[in-house]
């Protein structure tokens, strides 16, 4: 095994079933399985539930699974939606609740969730104190909505997942224009993706994640594995990034 | 454990070359497609460019040809025929030039289906000599859904054609292994973005591992999304190799592919 090809860190997982059937099931024992093929370092794991079922209530399951693989650098990705009634108190009281938890990073579904990013100003404003990173499909919100997010919360870091291959003309413009937005590997699909954004500095964005539960982890390992830049950046997107990035609620 | 260098040979039967306008892709020259090839084990990849699928069949097929002769070893070339474009003409093209191994069709880009008389003289040409015809397929498409191509079979039984894609999405993979499984002239191919080692899986294991072709759609997708699936799929190592590598060589026999005869050539 080589040396620069071990210790990543996985920075997304989801745990739980998907009702289209596309992978199957993750719980621990999967994970456990998937760190130990990969000889990952750890891994940020959300919960299925927390996307397609209870957003609040489904994060006690990503906190069960990073809980029981504590001593295998798991860590929870929590969900959070606009305070309603019924539902969520106050999202001030859900990050301190988080970081009671050890909590590393919180996930926001807008469009699969029905809300305006908007409506979660106290949610950003909870996070960028803390540094806690906020995780965000790209399909789950437009580009402007993005943009400014980065731009009213500067120092609050904010990852971008499942870019496809064919955002990079809007990815150039937000990286580019916020300082604080990252990228993961999740169906980062463009040739060349890792790349070019090495080739123009940028090599300090980019995160290593499989996606497990959604995607299908091969295409994340045989894409940084195989890449084209020299083994430091590599050990860079593979674990050192993460490392900064998410070692606010703990070390990684 | 992951290598930092590949272990397989693969050749690559669904390729692109070139810019493409509703996105822009880094360095999608034929010398950056050989330096990925060379860090994947990538022997030979088929390309047809996107200018011939996009906009100029007739202008990107000869930058297809131009690829070939600046890596004969490397790149092999489709033919793309469109259907609106003198598809006549660029046939006649391919049967005179030897560097064509192979015919491109994206009925869903041009609008066109596959069972239309404008395909015939493609299926007609196919049947009568043997040359592979890949074929952009898509679940639930007017134009290229998998169940079509159930039509062009048996029109056409002695015409080999590679689903692209395999229908795209998981249905649309159901449907591919359907079609594939009762009719031996339809091979699947892996590439898309909704593609996974399970699905793959199954193709093998209804199919046959003899009839499921590695592609990966680069430079319009990244070549290592498709690889990754293919590499660390649960395949039994015979049934992997034969998807990476051995079943191109089987079927590109009409013109072999660079590096070695087609199988049963003497």
């Amino acid at each position: 095994m080589s040396e620069v090809t071990s210790g990543w860190f996985d920075a997304r997982i989801v745990t739980g079933a998907h009702p289209a059937g596309l992978l199957p099931p993750t719980d621990a024992d999967s994970i456990a399985t998937h760190l130990e093929r990969y000889a990952l370092s750890g891994a940020l794991v959300s919960s299925m539930a927390s996307w397609l079922h209870d957003p609040i209530a489904g994060n006690a399951e990503a906190s069960a699974v990073a809980r029981t693989l504590a001593h295998r650098g798991v860590r929870a990705c929590w969900t959070a939606v606009p305070a309603t009634p019924g539902e969520l108190d106050s999202l001030t009281t859900l990050v301190d609740r988080a970081i009671d938890n050890g909590v590393a990073a919180f996930r926001i579904h807008p469009l699969s969730h029905g809300y305006s990013p908007g409506l979660l100003t106290d949610l950003y404003a909870a996070l960028q104190p803390h540094h806690l990173p906020l995780c965000i499909d790209s399909a789950e919100l437009g580009w402007s909505d993005l943009s400014s997010i980065a731009a009213a919360y500067p120092e609050l870091p904010i990852v971008v997942s499942n870019l496809g291959y064919r955002k990079l003309r809007e990815l150039w413009a937000a990286l580019t224009a916020h300082a604080n937005l990252h990228v993961d590997l999740v169906d980062f699909a463009s040739h060349q993706g890792i790349e070019w954004l090495a080739a123009n500095g940028l090599a300090d964005r980019l995160l290593f994640a499989t996606g497990l539960g959604v995607r299908d982890p091969g295409e994340s390992i045989a894409r940084l594995a195989w890449s084209g830049v020299d083994d430091p950046t590599v050990r860079l997107v593979g674990s050192l990034n993460a490392g900064r990035l998410f070692s606010a609620g703990g070390a990684v | 454990m992951i290598a930092r260098r590949p272990e397989h040979r693969v050749i690559d039967v669904h390729a692109h070359l070139g810019p493409y306008s509703l996105f822009h892709i880094p360095d999608p020259d034929a010398a950056t497609m050989v330096s990925v090839m060379d860090r994947t084990g990538t022997e030979v990849t088929v390309v047809a460019a996107n200018r011939a699928i996009q906009q100029d069949a007739r202008l990107g097929n000869s930058q297809t040809l131009a690829a070939v002769d600046e890596y004969p070893d490397r790149i092999a070339a489709y033919a793309v025929i469109n259907p609106w474009q003198s598809p006549e003409r660029e046939l006649d093209r391919l049967a005179d030039d030897t560097r064509f191994v192979g015919i491109k069709v994206h009925p869903s880009l041009h609008k066109y289906p596959v069972t239309g008389a404008r395909y015939a003289a493609v299926w007609e040409f196919a049947e009568s000599t043997g040359c592979p015809v890949l074929s952009h397929s898509e679940h639930q498409s007017p134009y290229d859904a998998p169940a079509l191509f159930e039509t062009v079979a048996e029109r056409f039984p002695g015409a080999p054609v590679i689903l692209g894609h395999a229908g795209i999405t998981p249905a649309g993979v159901d449907e591919s292994i359907a079609a594939a499984t009762r009719h031996g002239s339809l091979w699947l191919e892996v590439c898309g973005s909704q593609m996974t080692g399970p699905l793959i899986c199954s193709m093998v294991e209804q199919v046959g591992s003899g009839r499921v072709l590695f592609g990966s759609d680069f430079p319009f997708i990244d070549q290592r999304m498709s690889l990754g699936r293919v590499v660390y799929a649960p395949l039994t190592e015979s049934q992997r190799q034969d998807v990476l590598s051995g079943n191109a060589r089987k079927l590109f026999r009409w013109r072999p592919l660079p590096g070695e005869r087609g199988v049963g050539d003497d």
